[in-house]
């Protein structure tokens, strides 16, 4: 019995070590867990509109403040509110001089269904600083191919009011120079937000 | 995965939806169990059937395994999980121990084997508590849980260790005679033992800075305004009070039962020694 007991300890001991070893993250050449993009680039100069219906100067926007900007739809039912959700949790938990210096921008990719207060109202779920943004098609995707991923399109296999679309799953990230930088799939966890977003911030070229 | 018939519940990413789905894994192996207790039965020609034991065990299996909280358990909330957590190692395990009756567990684990043995061995306190904590805090890591609830059979695994950490749980409490060797204080020990380990990991869900599980964090959601933080902080309450409470009541349990049972052998003892010729003790003179 006494062999049973030494055993059992050492499984355990064995399962503990293995399971502290956590992964360590690959990070990009600048310290980011996020992809950096092979070829940064300048926010597409792209009138989107607010949920007030005022005219929101996309790349006028991005300067000056970390903007992170993901293209989704609100009746997203994987995807957008993870990210949204996410973002808020990680965000509420940073100092405010690293919270004050993030605006997140959701584009809808669902303009049809999104209308502008259903955007607030979705949007302000997570949390009341998101910013919902709303537009033409067409200015919808001029900003998606201005930050290089490839427009949304709707599943034709559901029903008119019904469906789903297809659209980019990262989140992308420019920096306060107004350019888009750093990318994140689906997947990105918590603690991949709170380790990158200061950098985010504090990244100056 | 795409149309592939999912055998056993496991995350797939995939949206959450109320459709009832079937898991011929879940089914087969509820089948097993049931046509497995009965066989054991007629086979070794129990002296009784504990039914009601079993029909507990079986329909806690059923709740805990099968949809809705099966898939949502596996691939969607914390807190689903906890809850088959809780009714794996409280209910079916214990009722499990109880299906089985004593004749029943003697021609399992026959005298002199080293099956016996063991079992002798699982009964003793730190041998239970041991056993059982190793198996709660390991299914617990969050690198263990995040690839295997990500497959069917990894999550099948994690199920079947809980129920049957739940039966070496009760084990040392609930064997019969010949295994078990607790008396009242140790059982009321052992159980204030076993609220003690799970702890560690049901704080960690409570006050880690971030989801401490991947699987959960990354979940469709369920409902928008339940966030992955919240769900994960409540699993780990829920396995903490929740979780508890039974071991609470099962110790005061253990105290009243066996307090009533050792005032009732005092006084059937007394009543004995009332009824016999009471030996002189002053050597039979009269004063």
């Amino acid at each position: 019995m006494t062999r049973l007991a030494r055993h059992t300890a050492l499984t355990a001991f064995t399962i503990a070590l293995a399971s502290c070893a956590g992964d360590a993250p690959q990070l990009s050449p600048s310290g980011f867990i996020g992809a950096e993009l092979a070829t940064p680039g300048p926010v597409p100069d792209v009138v989107l509109t607010a949920t007030d219906g005022s005219p929101w100067h996309l790349a006028d926007s991005a300067r000056g403040r970390v903007t992170l900007v993901f293209f989704g739809y609100t009746n997203c039912p994987d995807i957008c509110p993870v990210h949204l959700a996410n973002l808020a949790a990680v965000l509420d938990k940073l100092p405010d001089q690293v919270g004050r210096q993030v605006q997140v921008l959701f584009v809808t990719t669902d303009p049809a269904r999104d209308s502008l207060p259903r955007i607030r109202e979705w949007v302000r779920q997570f949390d009341r600083d998101f910013t919902g943004l709303g537009g033409s098609d067409s200015a919808i995707v001029a900003a998606q191919r201005g930050f290089g991923v490839p427009p949304a399109v709707q599943d034709t296999s559901g029903s008119a009011a019904n469906y789903l679309v297809g659209h980019a799953a990262q989140v992308i990230a420019v920096t306060r120079d107004g350019v888009a930088r750093v990318w994140y799939p689906a997947g990105t966890r918590q603690r991949d937000w709170a380790h990158d977003l200061p950098r985010l911030v504090a990244f100056d070229g | 995965m795409g149309d592939a018939i999912q055998w056993w519940c496991a995350a797939t990413g995939l949206p959450w939806d109320w459709e009832w789905q079937w898991y011929p894994g879940v089914h087969l192996f509820l089948l097993l169990v049931a046509g497995g207790w009965y066989w054991l039965g007629t086979h070794h020609g129990w002296s009784r059937r504990p039914w009601g034991w079993f029909a507990v065990a079986w329909i806690a299996l059923v709740a805990t395994l099968d949809w809705p909280l099966g898939k949502l358990g596996a691939g969607y909330l914390a807190t689903a999980h906890t809850i088959q957590f809780l009714l794996l190692t409280l209910v079916v395990g214990s009722t499990l121990v109880k299906a089985i009756p004593a004749d029943g567990w003697l021609t399992l684990l026959p005298s002199g084997t080293r099956r016996h043995a063991f079992a002798r061995f699982q009964a003793r306190a730190l041998p239970g508590l041991l056993l059982y904590n190793v198996i709660v805090v390991s299914t617990h890591f969050p690198n263990v849980v995040d690839p295997l609830m990500a497959t069917q059979l990894g999550s099948a695994a994690i199920d079947i260790a809980w129920m049957l950490g739940g039966m070496v749980l009760w084990w040392p409490l609930l064997a019969p005679a010949p295994f078990r060797r607790l008396g009242m204080f140790p059982k009321m020990g052992y159980l204030f033992g076993a609220t003690i380990v799970p702890t560690i990991p049901a704080m960690m869900m409570v006050f880690s800075e971030w989801p401490l599980y991947e699987i959960y964090e990354l979940a469709p959601r369920v409902w928008v305004t339940f966030s992955a933080n919240e769900d994960i902080q409540l699993a780990g309450l829920v396995m903490k009070v929740i979780g508890d409470i039974p071991l609470w009541v099962a110790a005061a349990i253990v105290f009243f039962v066996e307090s009533g049972r050792a005032e009732h052998d005092t006084t059937a003892q007394a009543a004995a020694r009332g009824a016999a010729p009471a030996p002189a003790r002053d050597g039979g003179r009269e004063s």
